[in-house]
């Protein structure tokens, strides 16, 4: 008889919601992207990779543009006509402004920062000053027949490039009237009767207007004159998305066949100093619309209908060619979207509107190591609970023992108790949720189930008791004074003593959750913690980075482990360096504390603390792929 | 364009006599004959007209027999009679506006607030505005995420009363506004995915090189899970029927 039962869990039915706009922020190297479905993530991609923020959807949010604004502040701007500031810190929506123009379908920001253009449904590109708590409308430009769908400004800062439907405008900045309207030909030498959107266009230093349009063109216009200059005509279907790269010596367009076509600068023989713009490489790493690109100094990054964020690093910019030179495809959430109860074997899965509660199949066959055991009863579909309201959910959890169920969205928290009779279940919602308990960044549930952690969006930690039908709100931990720092993980030891929290930047605090007091703070390091977790006896904690360290912190001792600081000094192999997706869940074996448990999304792995080798070894007992 | 002059008694007034009279072709031809003819004399050029007039009309006979002091009264009659009714006129016409002025007035007032709470606005204005606008935001935006339930989409409105925070929403904005969005959405998706765009299905896409083959097959998904799902509820029930009837009466 094997150690452990595995159950395979084939009906957890997640579908991403596909990426819609993505903006590279090059003094941070990070990078937005905003779904179809509203939510907002934040990649940091010199922490490999890694979403350290998201704000969460809402349904009426349809994002359509998305931009870095006068250094760290984000925009974005959607169908409902509004402007969104988002707070990095707090993780919240700062405000929204109504630009009073119908649907917004294009936004950027000036060249200085300091000034965001915004082209509307109306026809109108409205000019807003950034001012540092706020925006504050400062004029309109002239007005156009038809929507404004692409915006581009000139690098100084002096004219403006606006694409439309079957035709470009060029607007100077101090007078806001149109100089040229340079009309786009609707098929590439041909005649057509679907108009042609002009969707991305882009305004180089020279003079040169680059415009995509949807017949499949990239046309290189002259603003001076006004007049064409140069056309390909490089897809059967739209050209959806342009972006240029700092340097202006190259860039990049996504079509709507999922190829993403890269344009370099190239002399025209390899001594003249004449240069013409060649249509270099494609690369097919879509199957559906590339609806979005951007160009950072060293990679081209792509996002589409297909759900998956594609960074494809340019040889020729990369100094060392090493594992960072490689395609990196984001496919897979980097946070849990799963909770499980142990004492009655519950899933509950997190969707972005409702939740399921599926109990697992039972077998009561027995067999070997390795056998596949049939089902005497399959996996039951026990509960589906919709939100109220248009706002997604951001975290959820189910008590290890299965009576309650709590999740947050935006602006409310809800906690439900669940009573089991025979078969049947049913569920009641606790009303009256009391104030500082408005929306929440992570839930947990200590392993008796009698406490309910939260922490909330502002900084602060909950601790909240749960009786029979009620609850009791214990104690909050506040923020350090001057950060409001969003917790993002959440740790309890399976005793219930010890609770960790870990914030963005500084390092994972841990809690005496007896005493209600903050009992000592791991040092902090500078890549962001991607799964924490407590061992059962020892009170260690394990920590996992998102440069794959792994490192563990004696909680009583208050300083790392024997083993951690072995590890540490020899270094992990560089097969274990050189996996791409974070590790999101760390386990401890019940009868063995010396193997620890986790997996990230392509592997499950046991580290056996008590194999330290002397070489460097892969960690013991399978890099198993599954 | 009727010319109103200083002197305006006499030429009006001579207007509205021929209008009596002889109906010419059109007030304002009248009224420019006059003008042209620049009436220097008063009363004792008009008799002399309407006889003329009067001469026209009937040829045959012989001129009626009028002394000039009694033609002269009778010019001066009409002409007291012409210029009251011009007053009358007058006069009416300025109530009239006056009336409608003060309509005006009092349907403007009307749609303003009451006093009291224009009041309270211009000292609350005046009070230092920066606090307390923010102070408003803050709890309007509170109260906002206090009915964050609600699907109505909510305007933030300055509230007046510092104890009571609430917000008010015009639904016919509202209307627009969606209609907007749901219509910039419909662009989108007809642009995207409407007729004339090159695309196809993923069934279609995948089995492309099966159908074109010289034997044909199958497509790759050519299940319809969507078809006869009337016939097959049917089916179902009648069979749960069967079986609760086989269940009750026992088989011998």
């Amino acid at each position: 008889m094997g150690e452990f039962k595995v159950h395979r869990v084939r009906f957890f039915n997640y579908v991403p919601s596909g990426i819609r706009c993505v903006a590279y922020n090059n003094q941070s190297n990070r990078l937005a992207v905003s779904r179809t479905d509203g939510t907002v993530e934040i990649y940091n991609l010199s922490a490999n990779y890694f979403q350290e923020k998201f704000f969460p959807g809402h349904e009426s949010r349809a994002t359509e543009a998305l931009c870095w604004a006068a250094g760290q502040r984000l925009f974005s701007a959607g169908l409902n006509g509004e402007i969104i500031e988002y707070d990095l810190q707090a993780l919240n929506v700062k405000y929204a402004m109504d630009a009073f123009g119908g649907p917004i379908w294009s936004m950027t920001a000036s060249p200085s920062g300091s000034q965001l253009l915004v082209g509307c449904e109306d026809g109108s590109v409205k000019l807003f000053q950034i001012t540092p708590d706020k925006i504050q409308f400062e004029r309109n430009f002239d007005r156009q027949k038809s929507r404004i769908l692409s915006l581009s400004w000139h690098p100084s800062g002096t004219h403006i490039a606006a694409g439309s439907i079957d035709y470009i405008s060029v607007f100077d900045v101090k007078s806001g009237s149109t100089i040229h309207k340079m009309i786009v030909d609707r098929q590439y030498m041909g005649v057509s009767k679907r108009k042609c959107i002009v969707w991305g266009v882009a305004f180089l230093s020279d003079g040169t207007v680059i415009s995509v349009d949807s017949a499949g063109k990239v046309q290189f216009w002259d603003s001076a004159t006004g007049t064409l200059v140069k056309s390909h005509l490089i897809a059967n279907a739209d050209v959806q998305s342009i972006a240029v790269a700092d340097q202006e010596d190259s860039f990049v367009v996504g079509t709507a066949e999922g190829t993403i076509f890269h344009f370099q600068l190239l002399p025209v023989t390899s001594n003249s100093n004449e240069k013409q713009w060649v249509r270099t490489k494609p690369f097919q790493h879509h199957t559906h619309d590339v609806r979005t690109v951007a160009h950072s100094p060293t990679a081209l990054i792509s996002g589409g209908t297909d759900t998956h964020l594609v960074i494809r690093p340019l040889m020729e910019k990369v100094e060392v060619k090493n594992y960072d030179a490689a395609l990196r495809k984001i496919t897979f959430p980097h946070r849990r979207l799963i909770s499980c109860s142990k004492k009655r074997q519950l899933l509950l899965f997190q969707f972005t509107h409702h939740l399921e509660l599926w109990r697992l199949g039972s077998t009561v066959a027995t067999g070997k190591n390795g056998d596949t055991l049939p089902l005497s009863k399959n996996a039951d579909h026990l509960l589906h609970l919709k939100t109220k309201g248009p706002e997604n959910i951001i975290c959820s959890s189910i008590s290890p023992c299965g009576n309650w169920i709590a999740y947050s969205t935006a602006s409310r928290f809800f906690l439900c108790r669940l009573n089991y009779e025979h078969d049947n279940i049913s569920l009641k919602r606790v009303s009256k949720m009391p104030a500082f308990l408005r929306s929440a960044l992570q839930i947990l549930f200590s392993e008796d189930s009698t406490k309910l952690f939260v922490a909330s969006n502002q900084g602060s930690l909950h601790i909240v008791q749960l009786l029979e039908g009620s609850f009791k709100h214990l104690h909050a931990f506040q923020p350090l004074s001057g950060t409001v720092e969003a917790m993002c993980l959440l740790a309890v030891s399976p005793d219930g003593s010890w609770l960790a929290a870990s914030g963005t930047s500084a390092g994972v605090r841990v809690y005496n959750v007896k005493q209600l007091k903050l009992h000592c703070t791991v040092p902090a390091y500078n890549f962001p913690v991607t799964a924490l977790a407590i061992a059962p006896d020892t009170n260690n904690l394990v920590i996992a980075h998102s440069d794959q360290q792994v490192f563990e912190y004696s909680i009583p001792d208050k300083q790392y482990t024997e083993w951690s600081r072995t590890v540490q000094k020899q270094g992990f192999h560089h097969l274990w360096l050189q996996r791409d997706t974070p590790i999101t869940h760390i386990s401890f074996h019940p009868k063995r504390p010396m193997h620890i448990l986790l997996h990230d999304a392509y592997m499950f792995c046991i580290i056996d603390k008590s194999l330290v080798s002397s070489s460097l070894l892969p960690p013991e007992s399978s890099l198993e792929s599954l | 364009m009727v010319q109103l002059r200083p002197r305006a008694s006499r030429a009006p007034a001579s207007a509205e006599a021929m209008v009596d009279e002889g109906q010419p072709a059109s007030e304002e031809e009248a009224e420019h004959g006059l003008l042209l003819g620049q009436p220097s004399s008063g009363a004792a050029a008009e008799p002399l007209e309407e006889d003329e007039e009067g001469d026209d009309e009937f040829d045959d006979e012989a001129p009626e027999e009028l002394t000039f002091a009694s033609a002269q009264a009778e010019a001066r009659e009409e002409e007291r009679r012409v210029r009251e009714t011009v007053r009358r006129d007058k006069t009416l016409l300025k109530e009239k506006r006056k009336r409608r002025e003060e309509l005006f007035i009092e349907q403007k007032k009307r749609k303003l607030l009451p006093d009291t709470i224009l009041e309270k606005l211009t000292t609350a204005s005046q009070k230092c505005n920066l606090i307390f606008l923010v102070n408003l935001q803050k709890k309007n935006e509170d109260c906002e995420k206090g009915s964050g339930s609600k699907k109505v989409k909510v305007q933030k409105v300055q509230s007046i009363s510092q104890n009571k925070s609430y917000v008010a929403l015009r639904l016919k904005d509202q209307d627009l506004r969606d209609s907007r969005q749901q219509a910039a959405q419909a662009f989108i998706h007809n642009s995207l995915y409407g007729p004339g765009t090159n695309r196809t299905t993923v069934n279609k896409f995948l089995s492309l090189a099966n159908k074109r083959l010289p034997v044909k097959k199958a497509a790759a998904q050519f299940l319809n899970n969507a078809w006869g799902t009337q016939k097959k509820q049917n089916a179902k029930k009648f069979k749960r029927r069967w079986m609760l009837r086989r269940m009750k009466t026992p088989k011998k």
